[in-house]
This record gives C-alpha cells, sequence and structure tokens, in this order.
C-alpha cells in the first residue's frame, strides 16, 4: 500500500507547485510595477542605492573593527579629523578645523570643529579621539610611532610620537573616530556587533536591516544638516561582479564600483545622457615585482633591461581595457601625481618600450645570446623563470602573457605560472617566488611607497615571513632619505625628500612600475546630481574610501 | 535490526573519516587566513596590524594534534566556534541564517526535478517509441549539457531583463519585512522560480533517462506479462507493478541529492544573487576560514549520511531482498 500512496501524493504534489508558480508569477509582475513606479516619481525621498559585489549577504554588523566590515560603516556612519582626496591632492578639514605639527616632528595637535554631535545627540569630545586610537591600538595594532593621544580640554588632541614620524598626520587623520561613552561600555568590543550604530557621520540610522539589503537614514543631529541632501543609502548586496554589473546595466542601482568590461558598449550607450564613469588613475602602482635575492635579478642592469622590453600601452590595453595610466620611472601611481619630481618623470629611459637598448644592455651585462636567440645566465643555465599571479585575477593573468610574449624579443623565457592566490602570496611572503604581479601601498605619502619598495628595515632573510617588500630589496641610499622624509616637519620639504627618493628610484629600479590602476566608478544621475568627474574632481567615485562621504554631503536629489 | 545496527557502526565510522578529513584538507592549503586577509586587501592593512589580528581572531598556532583534539571535542558538544571570513559571527549564526535559503531552493527544485522526471521516464518506457520517447531525453540531455552557468545566465537575460517576467536577484525584493503573510510568501516564490527552474532544467534529463531505463528492463519480467495476462488496467500495471519496482535506484538518487542540497547551489547563488551556503563555502575557501569550512563540511556530511542512512532504512521496507541478507 506504500507505493500507491506515494505517487499520489506525488501527483497531488506536482499539481500543487504548478499551480503555485502561476501564481507566484501574476505576484511577480506586481511587485516589479510598484518597485519602479515609486522610484522616479519623487527623488526626494528616493535612496542613494549602491550594490556590494562581494558580499553575498550581510551580518547585522555594523563593528568598524571588523575585518570585513559592512560597506558604508567608515564612510557615512563614523567620520575621521580630516579627509584627503587623491584626485586633486588636497586635504579637506572634517570633524578637526586645523592641525599643527610641532617643531620637532614629534607631535600633532588638531582643533576639533565646534558642534559637532554623536547621533544620539552627545557632543564630540577630545577624549572620543583619545579613546578611539587607545582602542584602535588594543584591538587592531599597527600606530607603532604613537606613543599616545591625549585630550586637552574638549576640543583638542595631541598626538605624540617616539621619533619624528612626518605621514602620521595623514594615518592618524584620516582613522574614522568613535563615541567614548558607547564603546567604553562595550564588554568585548572587538567581538561587538554594534547592531545599531552611534556615529557622527551623515546616515548613522540602520533601518529596514535584511540578509541582502539595509538602508541607513539621515542622522537627526548631524553637524552640517544642509548637506544631507538625500533621504538615504541603501546597500544591496550582490555574490559577485556580474550579478552587480547586472543591476548597473539594468538601472537598478545609482552608484558602483565594480569593474564593468567594456563600459562603454555595456553600461553607458543604454542611457548616454545620464550615466557616466570616471577612472582617474589614483590607485596603486601596479608592481612586476622580480626577486632580487636571486641571480640575475640583483642586478640593477637586467632590471631595467627587462622593464624596456615590456611594452606599457599594449599591458594596459590588453590587460586593463585600456583604463589604466601607464607607469613612469619615478615608480609612483596617478595618487601622488604631486609629489613628482619633473625632472625624473620627462627624462625617463627605462620604463619606456626600447627593444633595441634592452638588448645591448643585456648584452653588455654579460647574458649572451645563443644561436637559438635564447639568453643564457652567467653560469650558462638558460635565462628562463616565472611570473606569478593567482588564477582569480583574470586581469592581471593578461598583463603577465603579454610581459611574457615581450620578453621574447629580447630572448627570455618567462612562464606566467597561475595558481590560487594562496600559494602565490604564500611565495611572495617567504621569498621563493621569482617574480610576480603586485599591488603596492597608497597612501596620503608617498613614504611608504618608497619603504616598502627601498627601504632596508622592510628586507626579510628568505623564508621568514614579510608581509611587504616580497622582492626584498635594500638601499642604503634611500634609507638615509626615508629618514629625512620623516623627519621633515612640513610638505615643502618632506616633497624636497621625495624628489631626492625617485632619483634614487629611478637610479635602482628596485621594481618595475607596470601602471597606475585605476579608482574604477560609474554612476546613472537619474536619481541624483552632483557627481564628482573629471572636471570637477572633488572626490574619487569611490564608494568605499575616506572620500565618499564628500560624495555623499554633495549628492542631491534631481528635481 | 541487526542491520540497521551494523548500518549504524559503518555510519559512525563513515562520519568520524570525514570529519578527520575535515579537519585535515584545509590545512593542507597554503597560506593562513591572516596573511590571505591581508593579501585581498591589497596594501590596504598595515604590516604591523598582522600580529594583532591572528589574535583578535583567534587563529590557532598549537600543534596540529592539540587542535583535532580539541575540534572533535567541539563538534560533540556542537561548539563550531567564530567564523573569521565574517568575523564576529558565529559559526553556527552563518549557517543557520542561511541554510533556510539553500534548503528552499536545493529542497524545491530536487522535489520537481525527481517527481517529474521519473513520470516522464516512466511514461517514456511504457510507450517505447512514443512522442515523449523518441523528442524528450535528446532534448533534456542536450540542455542537461549545457554549462549550467551559461544555461543561468540565458534564463536571468530572457525571463528577467527582456521580458521582465521574473525578479533578477535575491530570496525577496528589499525592503519587503519577511514574516507570513501572502505578499511575502509571494514574492520569495516569484524569485525563487528562476534559480529553481534552472536547477530542475539541468538536472531532470538525468532523472528521466534513469527512470526510463530501469523500467524498460522491469517492463520485460514475468510478472508484468502475468498481470497484463490477468488484464489490468495497463495504468495499474505501468505504476504498481512496473514503476513500483523499477523505482528503487531513483529512490537512492533521491537521497545522495537530499544530503547534497545542503552543499549549497554555488553557481545559483552566484547567478541570482541569491542567500545561501554555497557562496559561503566559496568565501570561507578562498579567506581559509577554518571555523566555517570546517562547520559547512560537517552539515554537509552529516547530511548526505543522515540521507543515506534514511535511504538504507527505506530499502529494508520498500526491496525485501535486502532483509533476506
Amino acid at each position: 500500500m506504500t507505493q500507491p500512496r506515494y505517487l499520489r501524493s506525488a501527483r497531488i504534489a506536482a499539481a500543487g507547485l504548478a499551480v503555485g508558480a502561476m501564481l507566484l508569477t501574476g505576484c511577480a509582475a506586481t511587485v516589479n510595477k510598484s518597485g519602479t513606479s515609486s522610484s522616479t516619481s519623487d527623488n526626494t525621498n528616493a535612496m542613494l542605492t549602491i550594490p556590494r559585489e562581494d558580499m553575498s549577504t550581510f551580518d547585522r554588523n555594523f563593528n568598524p573593527f571588523a575585518p570585513a566590515v559592512n560597506p558604508m560603516v567608515n564612510q557615512a556612519i563614523y567620520e575621521p579629523l580630516l579627509v584627503f582626496n587623491p584626485a586633486k591632492g588636497d586635504t579637506t578639514p572634517w570633524l578637526a578645523t586645523e592641525w599643527k605639527t610641532a617643531a620637532d616632528g614629534k607631535s600633532i595637535t588638531f582643533t576639533l570643529r565646534d558642534g559637532v554631535k554623536w547621533s544620539d545627540g552627545k557632543p564630540l569630545v577630545a577624549d572620543d579621539v583619545a579613546y578611539t586610537f587607545e582602542l584602535q591600538k588594543k584591538l587592531k595594532g599597527g600606530y607603532e610611532y604613537l606613543v599616545g593621544a591625549t585630550a586637552e580640554g574638549t576640543n583638542k588632541v595631541t598626538f605624540t610620537f617616539n621619533k619624528p614620524w612626518s605621514p602620521a598626520l595623514y594615518e592618524v587623520g584620516q582613522l574614522p573616530i568613535l563615541p567614548k561613552h558607547i564603546w567604553s561600555a562595550i564588554a568585548d568590543p572587538a567581538k561587538d556587533a554594534n547592531a545599531t550604530p552611534v556615529g557622527t557621520g551623515p546616515y548613522t540610522e540602520v533601518d529596514s536591516f535584511q540578509a541582502q539589503s539595509y538602508a541607513l537614514k539621515k542622522n537627526p543631529n548631524y553637524w552640517q544638516p544642509e548637506k544631507q541632501k538625500i533621504a538615504g543609502i541603501k546597500m544591496l548586496a550582490m555574490s559577485g561582479n556580474d550579478a552587480a554589473n547586472l543591476a548597473s546595466v539594468n538601472g537598478d542601482v545609482d552608484w558602483s564600483t565594480q569593474f564593468i568590461p567594456n563600459i562603454e558598449k555595456t553600461f553607458i550607450s543604454k542611457d548616454k545622457e545620464h550615466r557616466h564613469y570616471w577612472f582617474p588613475p589614483t590607485g596603486a602602482m601596479i608592481n612586476w615585482q622580480l626577486n632580487t635575492t636571486k641571480a640575475p635579478f640583483d642586478d640593477p642592469k637586467v632590471r631595467k633591461a627587462l622593464s624596456m622590453a615590456v611594452d606599457r600601452d599594449q599591458v594596459t590595453k590588453i590587460g586593463m581595457s585600456g583604463y589604466a595610466q601607464p607607469a613612469d620611472c619615478t615608480g609612483l601611481s596617478g595618487n601622488y601625481e604631486k609629489w613628482k619630481n619633473p625632472a625624473v618623470k620627462d627624462n625617463c629611459s627605462w620604463t619606456k618600450l626600447n627593444v633595441d637598448e634592452a638588448n645591448k644592455v643585456l648584452d653588455e651585462a654579460g647574458y649572451p645570446k645563443g644561436a637559438d636567440g635564447k639568453r643564457t645566465l652567467k653560469d650558462g643555465t638558460p635565462f628562463e623563470f616565472k611570473i606569478s599571479v593567482g588564477a582569480s585575477s583574470s586581469d592581471w593573468l593578461s598583463v603577465a602573457n603579454v610581459i611574457s610574449q615581450n620578453l621574447q624579443a629580447v630572448g627570455v623565457t618567462a612562464k606566467v605560472d597561475s595558481p590560487d592566490w594562496a600559494s602565490v602570496v604564500a611565495g611572495y611572503e617567504q621569498g621563493t617566488f621569482d617574480s610576480g604581479i603586485v599591488w603596492s601601498a597608497n597612501d596620503p605619502s608617498p613614504f611608504k611607497y618608497f619603504n616598502n619598495a627601498m627601504g632596508s628595515a622592510t628586507v626579510k632573510p628568505v623564508g621568514t615571513k614579510t608581509f611587504d617588500n616580497y622582492h626584498r630589496f635594500g638601499d642604503p641610499k634611500a634609507d638615509a632619505l626615508l629618514q629625512d622624509f620623516v623627519a621633515a616637519g612640513d610638505e615643502a620639504k618632506q616633497k624636497d625628500v621625495a624628489y631626492k627618493l625617485q632619483e634614487e628610484y629611478n637610479d635602482a629600479a628596485p621594481l618595475v612600475p607596470l601602471f597606475s590602476g585605476p579608482e574604477w566608478g560609474n554612476h546613472t544621475d537619474v536619481h541624483f546630481t552632483g557627481w564628482p568627474s573629471q572636471d570637477n574632481p572633488y572626490a574619487t567615485l569611490s564608494d568605499r574610501s575616506p572620500t565618499t562621504v564628500l560624495i555623499l554631503t554633495t549628492l542631491e536629489p534631481r528635481k | 535490526m541487526r542491520f540497521i545496527l551494523r548500518r549504524l557502526g559503518f555510519y559512525l565510522i563513515a562520519f568520524w573519516a570525514s570529519i578527520t578529513l575535515n579537519f585535515l584538507l584545509p590545512r593542507f592549503m597554503p597560506g593562513d587566513p591572516v596573511s590571505r586577509m591581508f593579501a585581498r586587501t591589497q596594501g590596504k592593512m598595515q604590516p604591523e596590524q598582522i600580529d594583532a589580528l591572528r589574535k583578535l581572531l583567534g587563529v590557532d598556532d598549537r600543534p596540529i594534534w592539540e587542535q583535532y583534539i580539541d575540534y572533535l571535542h567541539n563538534i560533540v558538544t556542537g561548539n563550531m566556534g567564530i567564523s573569521i571570513s565574517r568575523f564576529p559571527a558565529p559559526v553556527t549564526e552563518v549557517i543557520s541564517s542561511q541554510i533556510g535559503w539553500t534548503l528552499l531552493l536545493g529542497g524545491t527544485a530536487l522535489v520537481i526535478a525527481a517527481v517529474v522526471g521519473n513520470l516522464l521516464g516512466i511514461l517514456a518506457a511504457w510507450r517505447r517509441g512514443g512522442a515523449i520517447d523518441s523528442a524528450l531525453p535528446p532534448v533534456l540531455v542536450f540542455i542537461g549539457s549545457f554549462p549550467y552557468f551559461w544555461l543561468a545566465m540565458g534564463a536571468l537575460y530572457l525571463f528577467g531583463v527582456v521580458l521582465g517576467w521574473f525578479p533578477i536577484r535575491h530570496a525577496f525584493t528589499d525592503g519587503l519585512e519577511p514574516g507570513f503573510t501572502w505578499e511575502f510568501i509571494g514574492d520569495v516564490g516569484a524569485h525563487l522560480v528562476l534559480p529553481a527552474l534552472t536547477i530542475v532544467l539541468v538536472s531532470i534529463g538525468g532523472w528521466m533517462l534513469g527512470m526510463r531505463n530501469t523500467m524498460i528492463a522491469t517492463n520485460s519480467e514475468d510478472y508484468i506479462t502475468m498481470a497484463e495476462a490477468k488484464g489490468l488496467r495497463p495504468g495499474r500495471i505501468m505504476l504498481r507493478y512496473a514503476a513500483r519496482n523499477a523505482m528503487l535506484p531513483s529512490v537512492t538518487s533521491f537521497g545522495m541529492g537530499l544530503g547534497f542540497v545542503v552543499g549549497g547551489a554555488l553557481l545559483t547563488e552566484v547567478v541570482f544573487a541569491y542567500p545561501g551556503v554555497g557562496y559561503q563555502l566559496l568565501n570561507a575557501v578562498q579567506g581559509l576560514d577554518y571555523p566555517l569550512m570546517q562547520g559547512l563540511f560537517l552539515t554537509i556530511t552529516a547530511a548526505v549520511l543522515l540521507a543515506n542512512f534514511l535511504v538504507d532504512i527505506l530499502y529494508v521496507r520498500l526491496d525485501p531482498r535486502v532483509r533476506s541478507n
């Protein structure tokens, strides 16, 4: 008797499902309709909708210390003392109105803005700032140079360092500030979900939180209420670039920053009047790192010759769809435009394609070409090595492939090796790799870039894990300059040292710089206007950098 | 009863072996979670923060056997630790918040595919050479051999974007309050159609062919001829005599399928931005999130073994031959 019953119930279930599916189809149509009509009719109540392509679901976790922090926590909820804008190279005072570096370079005093309130109505005081840094150092470390932050009265904070440390201004100034009266009451701040955050930012009120979407509404006590022109922000969780791209192309979101292939055709052409993109070259410099602990990469002539063999135009065109800016011999990306030394920049040799010169240098340096057109090393073994890139980065893989092809012209064999990123990075960290395509530091000041590129202090022996300077290059001349840089009190002096660092970089060629990573960003101004652009670069179009708050406080609903 | 006890013993050993593998395999992968996280931020983190972060995330540096004993203890007590990739959410919370969607999507697709596929298989075999038998298997196998990703994208584009019949992402419209209201249930159903339909499309061919082939063998058995000779109605012979006996392999597949549903449907989740554990597992593997990986593998292992055990028991009931052995 079991089977007939089973089959009968199965038949009923199948019929039920079919009917259900039909009912559901009808529902879907109505839901969609109501969704579109409400968003076009009234922009003053429209939410600024943004997809997040690397999170398929959200946790109700607004803890800024969480490694995978929810979007907009450090952009719309918590604010820093100052905002540095790499697109223009200027600094906007934010929670602080002014700051002063001590004459010996060992302390900075910030003056806080008057009248700033937390979203719960309590005033922002200097103690909040001091406490934030105490917490940050305790939970996440870093700021090795920082002895402490002390509040003086209610609106002055002094940061003291154990040595003159000029890059501190931006590192300290851009950390989002937390309220002491909330966080000091939390038993375990590292693991607290901070479900209802209290911040000084423009949009702090978490609303209709669901696993795949949430909204942030206006902070009722914001210090520039006249700038809260949009009703709020809505974040949508997306399980990858494809899903996010579909949302952008379909016009379901206002602003997105994931990579869209062939953006002119796939995105802009759907609505030329309202859709825009802007990819300023303010991302990190992407370098081809040669492991200088291995021959022949310990020879600067080889590094320069290999660099000359690389066709950077082809690299950016094929690898980066033409959206990246080829590097010059200062090694600095577009992020550091104002730091660049014109004398170095205008007289670059080894970062320009020059196959003849590359061949000549390699011949002279003692790497002869054999009868088969392939070069050998000084010990007679073939001039062969690997370029390691993680398999999931298809763009950088094509970069590596272009380089590998380019090198054939100078008789050098480079094999592209693409296992999982984990094993690639393990090779970088242990110093066992030959060469790889690697990112670099992208701070307001170029100190970290040069320190990681050629500071002896960052060099670790092969087999010891390191997290920067994978290519393990140290240069005593650069060390002295780096020392001068951190000790330089004002920016004019820092610039002077940065110029010299670029000269040294140009001489030593510690890395092979390839291109400035673009800062991806696109938007539609159907609902909101006031976006940054090439002509008005008050911020980049990034939705997850310190400048994001500048956009959030500039956008206004289209009338 | 002895049969069931013996099977139970076997399953216990299989369970131990698989949880041990769950423990070992992630640790054979190169790197550790913190340097993985560091590499993924591409220089946005300070190297000096690495140690603090290791401490914060509770990355284990003890000898591996000590970790193993702890791991076994935690499994017995049900404490799966804190996820690293979704820190500070506990693993149980990450899994429990996603598993419902996974079960809904996978379960619906599996039931539809199995029921419809088997019915089609029965009909095809019963009327050999008929319209269903000659047209459907090639078509379904053809569709089933499409790369799933491609098929899903195509369906999404056609029915979601061009025709606009179905929503194109998520499990329900954002802003809608979850609850047992008709509006919400209808919305969830509408969002379920495309993801479930694509899974059904690629899997239904297998069910149909499997059932058809066993059915054909069964149809030539003597007892079918006997039933026909008795003058029973063809429908009764088809369902109660032939299909009933041909169904055993399908029951096994269904049990296995039920177990694997728990693993999530990664590609579906990616294409339709549908919530579920598949994407969490991918994230956990990429971020070397040992606790979450262990939690998910454990759930999958337990589900597969449980489903198999249930099928074993069901078999005893369905097939007298198993009992006599």
